[in-house]
C-alpha cells in the first residue's frame, strides 16, 4: 500500500514538475504558430531510415503538404529529409503572432529547450492544431493552467472547509446551525449547475490571468460544503475524547485544543478528500474552458484545446486534438491511488 | 407519517435558501443583460432605465426576491430577455428533455451496476471481481467529456448514429414508428455516455454493500441452511443491502445532472444544459435562475423520493 | 502572629467546600430542548477537609461523574459555589481558574492521546499553563516518570505501545506535574488485573502521604473503597443522601441507598462461597 502511495505521488510530482518547466520541455512557444502546417499530425520518432541504416539519434521526417484530397491526409513524410533530434537547443521564440505585427518588430527572446531539430524543420510529436501550434507544446503550457487551477481551488475549499467545519463542530449551537444550513443550501444544487450559477454572474470575457483567478476562486469557494461536513463530524467526535476532556481540566484554551488535538484528527479526512476534491476541480476548470466560460484563447488550457473538438470537421479527422482530454486520465488515475492508499491507511 | 411530512418540509426549505442564494448572486453580479445596450449610441441611456425599471431589476435584493417569488408561486418565473418570452414555457420543455435522458441514463447504469456489482462480491478476489475493479478504476478516470466526444466521434466514424440533437430534420415527415425510432437512436448515446458516468460508483457502492451483508452472520446461517446460491444473492442480500443503495440513489442523481449539462452540450440534445450555458453567454438572469433552481428541484425531490423508498424499506425508519 | 491565625482558621476551614451545586443538562433539538431535562446535580453540599481521603459512591448514573466533572473544571456548574482553602473558585473560559483539582479518568487508554509521546502527555499540562521552557518541562515530566516507576527511556514512545497499568502511571503523572491539592480519582482502578490494582493502590497511597495530597475516589468497588478511603459519601439521583467516615459507615449505613449497596457488595462476594 505504501508502494502505491509512493509511486502515484512520484508519478503527480513528476507531471507537474514538467507542467511547471513548460519553458524547458516544450519544443514551442504555446502561442506560436506555423501556418503551413495546419492540423499536422503526430511525427513519429524513428531510429530506423529508409535505406534500412540504424540510427543512435531518432529522428523525424520533414513534413511536406502534399494535397489536401488524399486518402491519409494533406501531409505527408518526406523520407528523404531526416531531421535529427537535437537536445538543449537554444531556442529563439517570437511572442505573438509575428503576422500581425502591429506593435511593428515582435519580440524575441533566447532561451534553452530540452529538444528540437534543426531549422528549417519542425516537430510536432503531438501534431499541430488547426493554426499550426505545437500541440505538446500547448498540452505543457496548457497543464500549468489545468492542474494547477485545480490544486489551488482545492487548497481554498479545504482551508474552508477546514475553517467552517470545526467551528461548527466546536462550538455547535447557532454557529453550528448557520454553517450546517448553508452547506444543505450548496449541496442541493447539482454541482456543475452550483458552479454555472456562480460562474453565470460574474464577468464573461476576461484575460487569461484573471479567468485563472476567478476559476480558482468559483471552485474554490462553491466546494466548502462537503469537506466542512466531513470536518464537522471528527471535530464533533473528537472534541468529547477524555483526552481534550483531560486537556480542558488543565485549563487548556480551545485554541489549544482544536491545534493540538482536534485538527491532527482530520488530516486523514482532509487528505482524502484533497486527492479526491483535485481531479474533480481539475475536470471543473476544463469543462468551463471548454463550454467557453473559463480561460479563452490564445492562452491554452485542457479545455479549450479540448474545445476545438465541438467542430464536427475536427471530431471526425484529426483524432490527435483529443490529447488534452487524454492526458487527464493518467493525472485522474494517479489522484485515485493516493485516495485509495490514504483512505486505506486511515482504517 | 412524521418523519415524511418533517422531509418534505425540510427539502421545502432546502428549495427557499437555493433560490435566495441565487438571487444574491444575481445580485451581487456586476452587469446584467441591460449593460450591453448602454454601449449601444442608438438606444438612449433613459430606454435603458426604463427598461431596467420594467423587469424591476433596480430594486433592492430583497423587493426583487419577494416580487420574484411570489409570482414564481403563481407559475411565473421571469421574463427571458434574449428569448423575448416568458421563462417557463421556454424552460418547460428542456427540462423534460433532460428528466429523460437522466432516467433513462439512471435506469440503464443502475440495471447494469446491480448484477455485476452483485456478481463482483460473490466471486470476490476471483479474475472477474478484479476485472470489474479496474474496469471501475478506468472509468472512473474518464472525464465526462472525453467519454461524450469519444461517442460522438464513434457515430461520426461509423455513421450508426446520428450526430447530435433529438431528432431528424426529416421527423416531421416519418410515420409514428419511423419517429420513435428516431428519437431512441438520438437518445442511445447521450444516454449511454451519461450512464457511463455514474456506472463505476454504483459498480464500486454496490459491490461494497453487498460484501457487508454477505459477511454478516445471518448470511452466514443462512447459506448453512442450504438456501441455492442465486436465492441467497437476490432474495437474502441484495435487500439486506438496499438502504446505503436507496441513499445511493440520491448522491447519484447529483452527479448525473451534473454529467448531463455537459453531455447535453456536447451532443446538442436540447435540454436544460445548452439552455443554460446559452443564458449565461447572453446574461438572461431570469433563466438562469431558473435553469437553476429548477436542477435544485430535481436533485432535492430525487432525495425525497429517497427518503419515501427508504422509510418505505426500512421498518426502523418507520418506528421512529 | 498573623500567619500562625491565618493557619488556624485554614485547618478549621475545609480544602474543599462545595455548596449547593447544581447542573442539568437538556436533550432534543430546537423547540424540543425542553422536553428532556436530566439533573444530574440537584444541589450537592460537600466538605472535605485536607489530607482526607473521600470515597463517593453511588449507583450508575446518580451523579458522582458529573460531579468530578464539574470540581475539575471541564464542565461548569449551572449554579453554586465551589471553595478551596477559603477561596472561591470561578469557572470561566479557562478552566484551570477552577483550581489546584485534577482529575483522572475511568479509562487511560482513552484520556491519552495515541499521537502524544509519553513525555508529551505528562508535561502537556506545563505547556498549557506555559510553565518553563521545553528543556525544564521535559526534565520534570522524566523526573516525575521516573518516580512513579515509568522507564526513563519510555519518554519517547507513544502512549498506544504503554501497558494498562503504565498508561495510569502516566495519566498520574501529568495530573500530579502541576502539584495539586486534591486529585480525582475516577475509577482510576477500575479493568486492571489484581496484582497491577495492589500495586497501583500502594503507589496511591504512597504519593498521598509524600506530597500531602486529598483524593475524591470514585469506584463501584467496595473492598477498594474500605481499604483506600477514609470518609464515605453516598450519592443518589444528584444528592448526597448519607456521608460518615468509613469505619462508621461500613459498621451499618444509615440510608437505605447506601444499605442497599453494601448489601449488593455482600451478596457479589459472598456468592463464591456458597
Amino acid at each position: 500500500m505504501q508502494k502505491k502511495l509512493k509511486f502515484a505521488l512520484l508519478g503527480l510530482v513528476l507531471i507537474h514538475l514538467a507542467v511547471l518547466g513548460a519553458r524547458f520541455f516544450a519544443p514551442y512557444d504555446p502561442a506560436e504558430q506555423h501556418r503551413d502546417f495546419a492540423f499536422a499530425p503526430p511525427m513519429l520518432l524513428h531510429w530506423v531510415d529508409a535505406q534500412g541504416h540504424l540510427h543512435l539519434r531518432p529522428f523525424v521526417y520533414a513534413l511536406v503538404y502534399h494535397s489536401e484530397s488524399s486518402a491519409a491526409g494533406p501531409y505527408e513524410d518526406d523520407r528523404s529529409r531526416a531531421l535529427p533530434l537535437r537536445f538543449f537547443v537554444e531556442s529563439t521564440t517570437t511572442h505573438g503572432n509575428s503576422q500581425s505585427a502591429a506593435s511593428g518588430e515582435p519580440q524575441r527572446t533566447n532561451h534553452l529547450r530540452l529538444f528540437g531539430v534543426d531549422s528549417p524543420g519542425e516537430i510536432f510529436l503531438f501534431g499541430t492544431d488547426d493554426y499550426g501550434r505545437d500541440q505538446l507544446s500547448r498540452l505543457l503550457y496548457g497543464g500549468q493552467v489545468s492542474l494547477f487551477a485545480g490544486l489551488f481551488a482545492a487548497v481554498l475549499s479545504l482551508g474552508l472547509g477546514i475553517l467552517l467545519g470545526s467551528v461548527s463542530g466546536f462550538y455547535g449551537s447557532w454557529p453550528d446551525a448557520v454553517i450546517m444550513r448553508g452547506a444543505e443550501i450548496f449541496m442541493a444544487l447539482p454541482w456543475i449547475y452550483l458552479l454555472f450559477a456562480v460562474r453565470a454572474f460574474l464577468p464573461l470575457h476576461v484575460g487569461a490571468q484573471e479567468s485563472f483567478f476567478l476559476l480558482v476562486g468559483v471552485i474554490g469557494l462553491t466546494g466548502w460544503a462537503r469537506p466542512s461536513r466531513l470536518v464537522r463530524g471528527v471535530v464533533l467526535s473528537a472534541k468529547h475524547r477524555e483526552y481534550v476532556l483531560a486537556a480542558r481540566s488543565f485549563g487548556a484554551s480551545n485554541f489549544y485544543l482544536l491545534r493540538r488535538h482536534i485538527l491532527p484528527e482530520t488530516y486523514g479526512v482532509v487528505l482524502t478528500q484533497a486527492a479526491l476534491l483535485i481531479p474533480q476541480y481539475v475536470l471543473a476548470e476544463v469543462t468551463f474552458s471548454f463550454l467557453g466560460l473559463g480561460v479563452s484563447e490564445p492562452a491554452p488550457s485542457w479545455g479549450n484545446m479540448l474545445a476545438e473538438l465541438q467542430k464536427l470537421y475536427v471530431l471526425e479527422s484529426y483524432w490527435w486534438m483529443f490529447a488534452a482530454g487524454l492526458v487527464l486520465v493518467p493525472v485522474f488515475l494517479l489522484y485515485h491511488m493516493v485516495a485509495d492508499a490514504v483512505q486505506q491507511a486511515q482504517l | 407519517m412524521s418523519y415524511l411530512a418533517r422531509r418534505l418540509g425540510h427539502a421545502i426549505l432546502v428549495l427557499l435558501g437555493v433560490s435566495i442564494l441565487t438571487f444574491a448572486l444575481l445580485k451581487l453580479a456586476p452587469g446584467d443583460y441591460f449593460a450591453g445596450m448602454r454601449l449601444n449610441p442608438q438606444i438612449s441611456p433613459q430606454t435603458v432605465t426604463a427598461l431596467r425599471h420594467a423587469y424591476g431589476l433596480n430594486r433592492s435584493l430583497p423587493v426583487t426576491y419577494l416580487r420574484w417569488l411570489r409570482s414564481a408561486l403563481r407559475g411565473d418565473l421571469g421574463y427571458s430577455f434574449a428569448y423575448n418570452t416568458p421563462v417557463w414555457p421556454l424552460l418547460r420543455s428542456r427540462a423534460s428533455n433532460t428528466l429523460i435522458l437522466s432516467l433513462l441514463a439512471m435506469a440503464g447504469a443502475w440495471l447494469v451496476a446491480i448484477p455485476l456489482g452483485v456478481w463482483a462480491a460473490a466471486h470476490r478476489g476471483a479474475s472477474l471481481d478484479r476485472a470489474t475493479s479496474a474496469g471501475t478504476t478506468l472509468l472512473l478516470a474518464l472525464p465526462d467529456v472525453l467519454i461524450a466526444l469519444g461517442l460522438l466521434a464513434f457515430a461520426l466514424r461509423t455513421g450508426w448514429f446520428p450526430t447530435g440533437g433529438m431528432a431528424s430534420v426529416a421527423a416531421q415527415a416519418m410515420g409514428p414508428a419511423a419517429r420513435v425510432r428516431d428519437f431512441v437512436l438520438h437518445l442511445i448515446l447521450p444516454a449511454a455516455a451519461l450512464a457511463a458516468g455514474v456506472l463505476p460508483i454504483l459498480v464500486r457502492h454496490v459491490r461494497s454493500a453487498m460484501l457487508d451483508v454477505l459477511d454478516s452472520p445471518y448470511l452466514l446461517a443462512a447459506r448453512g441452511h442450504g438456501i441455492p446460491r442465486a436465492r441467497l444473492l437476490f432474495r437474502h442480500a441484495l435487500p439486506a443491502a438496499a438502504n446505503p443503495l436507496i441513499s445511493l440513489f440520491g448522491v447519484s442523481l447529483g452527479t448525473l445532472l451534473s454529467g448531463s449539462l455537459l453531455i447535453e452540450v456536447v451532443m446538442s440534445w436540447p435540454g436544460l444544459g445548452p439552455l443554460l450555458l446559452e443564458a449565461i453567454l447572453e446574461r438572461d438572469a431570469y433563466v438562469v435562475v431558473a435553469a437553476v433552481l429548477l436542477s435544485a428541484v430535481f436533485l432535492v425531490a430525487g432525495n425525497f423520493v429517497a427518503d419515501v423508498l427508504l422509510y418505505a424499506a426500512d421498518p426502523r425508519i418507520r418506528a421512529e | 502572629m498573623n500567619d500562625q491565625a491565618q493557619t488556624q482558621a485554614e485547618s478549621r476551614e475545609p480544602l474543599l467546600r462545595v455548596v449547593n451545586l447544581q447542573k442539568r443538562y437538556s436533550r432534543g433539538r430546537g423547540w424540543r430542548r425542553s422536553r428532556l431535562l436530566i439533573e444530574p446535580l440537584r444541589g450537592i453540599d460537600l466538605q472535605v477537609h485536607a489530607g482526607a481521603s473521600l470515597a463517593l459512591i453511588g449507583a450508575s448514573g446518580s451523579g458522582k461523574s458529573t460531579l468530578a466533572r464539574c470540581l475539575a473544571g471541564i464542565e461548569r456548574p449551572d449554579c453554586g459555589e465551589v471553595w478551596i482553602s477559603g477561596r472561591q473558585s470561578g469557572y470561566s473560559e479557562n478552566a484551570h481558574a477552577s483550581g489546584p483539582i485534577y482529575m483522572i479518568f475511568q479509562d487511560c487508554g482513552l484520556s491519552t492521546n495515541p499521537r502524544f509521546t509519553a513525555a508529551e502527555i505528562v508535561s502537556e499540562p506545563l505547556l498549557i499553563s506555559n510553565w518553563g521552557t521545553t528543556r525544564e518541562r521535559l526534565h520534570r515530566a522524566i523526573g516525575l516518570m521516573t518516580t512513579l516507576g515509568l522507564q526513563a527511556d519510555a519518554a519517547n514512545r507513544r502512549a498506544g505501545e504503554f501497558s494498562g497499568g503504565q498508561r495510569r502511571r502516566l495519566a498520574l503523572a501529568r495530573a500530579l506535574v502541576l502539584e495539586p491539592r486534591i486529585l480525582i480519582l475516577d475509577e482510576a482502578l477500575a479493568g486492571l488485573d489484581l496484582s497491577t490494582q495492589a500495586q497501583m493502590a500502594n503507589l496511591l497511597l504512597e504519593i498521598q502521604r509524600a506530597r500531602a495530597l486529598t483524593y475524591l475516589w470514585i469506584s463501584h468497588d467496595l473492598t477498594l473503597v474500605a481499604r483506600l478511603a477514609s470518609d464515605i459519601a453516598v450519592m443518589d439521583q444528584g444528592r448526597i443522601v448519607e456521608s460518615a467516615p468509613v469505619r462508621e459507615w461500613f459498621a451499618g449505613p444509615r440510608s437505605p441507598q447506601g444499605q442497599s449497596l453494601l448489601q449488593a457488595a455482600g451478596a457479589w462476594r459472598s456468592r463464591p462461597a456458597s
